[in-house]
Formats: C-alpha cells, structure tokens, sequence
C-alpha cells in the first residue's frame, strides 16, 4: 500500500485561517420556573439578576434562565411575588 | 443604533456599597447637580453585597477599638505595605458612616443595653459587628440612592475612560460602554468620574470548572482595573492576591467571622486546630493551603461540638444572608453543621484590596493619580477594606470629587465632545465588533480558556518560569480576543469582560515577577525568591499604561506611619501557626 500524501503542512495553515464552525449543546440550569405561578407581564426577577441571565421568553411571556451565568445568589428567587421560582445549586457543584 | 448620550457634572461607575454612598454624598451636595449612577446590572441587587451581608468585619467603634489598633492591625496584617494615611482615614470616618447606617435601619446585632455587640476576630483586636438580619442592606441604600435623587443608569457597564489631555496635563472627560440590553454604545461626559467597580472576582477559575462559582459577585469581573489602567492611572500591590478559604465546591464563605465568635473553628483531618485566627490574612491561608497539602488534610470548619440552639442561630445568619444557597447545598448532601464537618479548600485567585491589598492606586482622597478620577471600594487601594470601607471611602471620594468640580481647571461636561471623537468611534468599534463576527469564538469559551490558563500558571506558589511561560499564553490568547462573536447585547457585555479578565491575568503576572521576594503569606508566595527581603521590597509595587502603550512599572516609598508599629509587630500574622502536639 503506498504511503498517504502528507497533507498536514497545507492543513494547518488552513487550520490557521479557515472561519469558525458552532455547535449548540444543552445546558442544566439552576433557575427553575414554575410557568403556572410566573405571572405575565411581571419582569422583577429579571430586573433583580445580577448577571443578566434571566429574560422574558416571548413566545409563553413567561420568565425563563437564558444564559448559563447564575451566582446561585437566590435574588430572583426572594423577589419573586409569587413564589414562581426555585434556584438549584448548579450541577457542576452539587 | 443610536449611542446613548448622558452628560454628568459627576458619574460613579457601578452601584454596589462604595458607588451608592458616593452617589449620595454627591447628589446631597449638588441638589441641582446631576449625579449620574452607572450600574451594569441592577442596584436594587448588585455590587459584592447583592444579597445583603451577615457582618461588618472591620467596625471601628468607641469602647472596643480605637483608629490607633485599627491602623496597627492592618498595617500587620498587610506585612507592612500600606499607605497609613488611607487607612487612618478609614478609620475615623468609618465609625460616623456605621452611625449613618444605623440612622438609615440597617440592623447590627446590639447587646441587651442597647450596645454594639462586638466580637473578636482578627489576630489582636475586636471589629467584627455581626448583621444577622443584614439581608436588607442593598435594598436601604438603594432607597437612599431614591430619597437623593441620583439619576440611575441600570443595565449599562463602564467599557473605557474618556480622557482629556492638552498642554501635557490629562485629566478625565467621561465614561465610554455599552447599555447590555439594547447594545447601545454610551457616551457619559463627566467633569469628575469615582470608579466603584469591585473586585476582579472573575479572574481564576474556581475547582468546579463552573465559570460563576466564583466567591465575589462574577458581575465583578474586574472592569475597575481595567478602565483604570487604560487611561493610565497606577495601579499597586496587584502581586498581592485575594485567595479565601471557602466551602470546598460551593465556594461561599462558610463563614469563620460568623462562626468563630459562637465556637466555630477550622481543623485539620485530625481534628485539631491548627491557626490561631480564622482572619483572612495571606499568613493565614499560606498555613491552610500547607495543611490542606500534607497528610493533615483537608481541613474543615468545624461546627459540630455546639450546643443545638447555637446551630440554630448559625443556620438563621448563613442561610438567610450573604450566600444564603448555602443552606441548600449543605442539605442536598445530606449534611448538617451538627452531624457533619464542612469541608474547606481554597478559592482560586482574584484581585480585591477589600480583602488583600490589590487595586487602584488611591490616597486618603480616594484621589487616583489621574486629575478628576477617583476610586472606592473593592478596587481601591485600602488593604483589608471590606464593606464598611467601601460605603466610607465612597463618601470620601465623592466628598474630594465635589471639591474637584468646584475647581476652575475641569474637564467640561457636555461640551466640545466631537474633539474626542476620534477615540469614541475607536472604542464604539472595538466593543461592538464581535456583533459582526457571527461565527466567532463564543465568549463563554475564550473566558474558559483565558481563566483556566490563569489557573495553570498563576495559582500560588508562583515561580518565574510558570509567570512567563503563563504571559506567552496570555499575548497568545490576546490575540483571539479580537476573534469573538456575539449573537446578541448580553454575549456583547461577556466578550468586553474577556478583555477586563485578561488585562487582570497579565497585571497579575508582571506584578508577581517584579517583586523578587516572598510577602502576604500565600498572596505572593514565591518559590524562586522564598524568604522576605525588607531591605529591598519594603516598597509599593505600581503598575500603569506607559505612552507606548506597554506596561510600566515603578516603585514607591512606604510614606512614614502615622500609627508607630514596632518591628516585632510587623511580624505578628506570621506567628499564626499551632503546632501539633508531639505525638502526632
């Protein structure tokens, strides 16, 4: 069998310059939301967020973990009117 | 989109203990002024006391301590390397503030009689003021922040300084950023600026890999430091680390100022206890990372011993304020402080004077050593400063700023902006590019990378091949900087924030390589240069942006004490060690 062509000088220079590809992976958050007792139209807990992680989903109104940032610091959770939410610790530190 | 435009006779850059009181103390000056409030998230629940604090750990308060102990104590706890003037200035002003709070309803625990119920903590004096019902903290000084009128800018985080410089004198302009909902650019001119940004908390990566299990607020990813050092203000003592003991894995405060005056003590594997003060001092952590590293390890807080009634108390304060998660991630193991030791480890490193001695270069003004800008707080060069030096040295700072303003030669708000306008379309392309880049690196990774390298070669005991071998991966990983893509205005605020974590990673290094001594007990802990060398480091180590664009280093004398400490003093928070018992 004869030998492969090695291609790797020509790869890695292309390596160095070639765009990006993503994927999108889940994610398990702490921030818990019970959509029954979230009341539409409220945003407190994402007005309270320290990190800018919680947002308003605009598809059920109601407050949902967007970004993968929480502290675990339970502001969302105390300044909820309507005890909508539960904070878990997060996974990683379980 | 439109820039967001705001024009201020004073702007505080963010809203957590030092920027409320500062606000306040300008906006009580100015009633017709406009004080201006930048917060980057919300400051109804932002700063390092977003969910309230369970104790002031340095109250200075006649009968138990005086200004003269105080200064003392700090100038040992810090081997020395302070400026005693700012902490004197602390200390004189922090027993006034304490009474404001009081006045305001914040609650401190008081004795039957009505009295401070004060407890000891540190080495040699009393200045812990338990706050057991402190969760309300933030909320009373946002409703003061209210009662003064301060105009608040929610939602918009400081990205650089504007500077202006003719005839050879620079002198602050305004705050350059972005609003992190709308990814608006702002522009906020300003006569006088007073940063109130907090730790650089986001600068190591904690052992759980999660990227904001981090001990200070991670909305404190160091945007002081940064903003500080490109328009070239100094920066010192950033050699000096901020390394905590915290609760292996939550890592929280577990919380040793909390338990220690009810009975609460740290041990090692053997149950013996093995540092004479559980007080945050770079000594004391040197003597837990070597007993976490030795076959005494770990070490553990332990609770276990107390009286039913008094794990009760314990449990109100530690899972109601401060971090009250705690409580859940104690109970989602199963364990309890009356069945079961809370096993420590220590944090990863940041930059924070409130607890160590690292920030901004300030003087008993606040005054930074660029004209017209000041700095409180975390990021403020006072040593061991904690809470109630920030809410003091922020009414100091706005106090100077008024001065500063009521001065012919300032910087006008509101004027002659398009003569800065070269550098705002600078930096309004600078921190919206990742917008464009719509397959590029995530932030979320870049700040992985950037924090887990910090880990590899930053985390103490440092040597200098690790130091530089660590700055040749910082420039690389600087260079994929200008490689991130944002998909919408909060990966926008996140991308900037790589930049803020990555100028603290390489100040941390330089800073750690020029002082060729050990200092600060783990802090700056050197295995090259193991010993302590008064006769040639008995100086402040200063950083700053130099006109080349590179960073400068200088050195300055420790100005003479106003409070004498005797040499054998100096050396007190080195003597923190219990020995074992000989059997053992």
């Amino acid at each position: 069998m004869p030998d492969l062509p090695n291609r790797e000088p020509a790869k890695a220079a292309q390596a160095k310059i070639v765009g990006n590809a993503q994927a999108v992976r889940r994610f398990d958050v702490p921030v818990v939301v019970d959509a029954a007792k979230c009341v539409s139209g409220c945003h407190i807990c994402v007005e309270s967020c320290p990190v800018d992680c919680l947002a308003i989903d605009l598809a059920t109104s109601k407050a949902t973990m967007k970004h993968d940032d929480c502290w675990y610091c339970l502001a969302c959770e105390i300044d909820c009117p309507n005890d909508a939410i539960t904070v878990k610790i997060p996974v990683l530190l379980r | 989109m439109d820039d967001t435009i705001i024009s201020a006779d004073i702007v505080v850059v963010g809203g957590g203990s030092a920027g409320c009181t500062a606000a306040i103390r300008a906006q009580e000056a100015l009633p017709k002024g406009r004080v201006v409030l930048l917060e980057k998230a919300n400051i109804k629940r932002s700063g390092a006391i977003a969910i309230g604090m369970d104790g002031l750990n340095n109250a200075i308060i006649p009968g138990h301590a005086t200004p003269e102990q105080y200064v003392r104590e700090i100038t040992m706890a810090n081997d020395g390397i302070v400026n005693q003037r700012a902490i004197w200035e602390y200390a004189v002003n922090s027993w006034p503030m304490l009474q404001q709070l009081d006045a305001w309803g914040v609650k401190f625990q008081k004795t039957a009689s009505g009295d401070f119920d004060v407890k000891q903590v540190h080495h040699n004096g009393r200045y812990v003021l338990p706050m057991p019902e402190g969760y309300d903290l933030k909320k009373i000084l946002t409703r003061q922040i209210r009662r003064a009128g301060v105009q608040v800018v929610n939602r918009i985080m400081g990205t650089r300084l504007l500077v202006e410089e003719s005839g050879g004198q620079r002198r602050i302009a305004g705050v350059l950023g972005l609003d992190v909902r709308s990814g608006a650019f702002a522009i906020i001119r300003a006569k006088a600026v007073i940063l109130a940004c907090g730790a650089s908390g986001r600068l190591g990566l904690p052992a759980s890999g999660y990227l904001f299990g981090t001990y200070e607020n991670p909305a404190n990813a160091g945007d002081g430091y940064s903003l500080a050092y490109h328009a070239g203000a100094e920066l010192t003592g950033i050699e000096c680390f901020q390394i905590n003991p915290l609760i292996k894995d939550y890592n929280g405060p577990a919380c040793a100022y909390v338990t220690g005056p009810l009975g609460g003590h740290t041990v090692n594997a053997l149950g013996h206890r093995f540092i004479k003060s559980d007080y945050w001092s770079g000594q004391m952590m040197l003597e837990f990372y070597k007993e976490l590293h030795s076959q005494r390890g770990p070490v553990y807080l332990k609770l276990d011993h107390l009286a039913g009634e008094t794990i009760t108390e314990i449990e109100r304060v530690l899972h109601r304020t401060e971090r009250p998660s705690r409580g859940r991630f104690h109970a989602g193991r199963g364990h309890s402080y009356a069945n079961d030791l809370v096993e420590m480890h220590i944090s990863e490193i940041g930059l924070c004077s409130g607890h160590s001695g690292s920030g901004v270069w300030i003087n008993e003004r606040a005054e930074t050593t660029l004209a017209g800008l000041y700095a409180a707080g975390d990021m403020a060069s006072v040593p061991h400063n904690y809470l109630l030096g920030a809410l003091t040295y922020g009414k100091i700072a706005a106090g100077h700023a008024l001065d500063y303003i009521a001065s012919k030669d300032v910087a006008g708000a509101g004027a002659e902006t398009a003569s800065f306008s070269e550098a705002i379309d600078a930096e309004r392309a600078r921190v919206l590019a990742p917008l464009a880049r719509t397959d590029g690196i995530p932030p979320h990774q870049l700040e992985y990378k950037i924090r887990r390298l910090v880990n590899d070669y930053l985390q103490p005991p440092k040597t200098a091949t690790r130091y530089e071998r660590g700055l040749l991966h910082f420039a690389r990983t600087a260079e994929e900087l200008g490689q991130l893509g944002a998909s919408n205005p909060h990966e926008l605020m996140r991308a900037a924030e790589c930049g803020f974590i990555l100028d603290c990673a390489v100040m941390a290094a330089k800073s750690s390589l020029y002082r060729t001594e050990s200092r600060w007990g783990l802090y700056h802990y050197r295995l090259d240069y193991p010993e302590r060398d008064d006769a040639r480091w008995f100086v402040h180590v200063n950083l700053h942006r130099g006109k080349d664009g590179t960073m400068q280093f200088l050195e300055r004398p420790v100005a003479p004490y106003v409070v004498p400490v005797s040499d054998s003093e100096l050396h007190s928070y080195s003597q923190l060690r219990i020995a074992e018992p000989a059997n053992t």
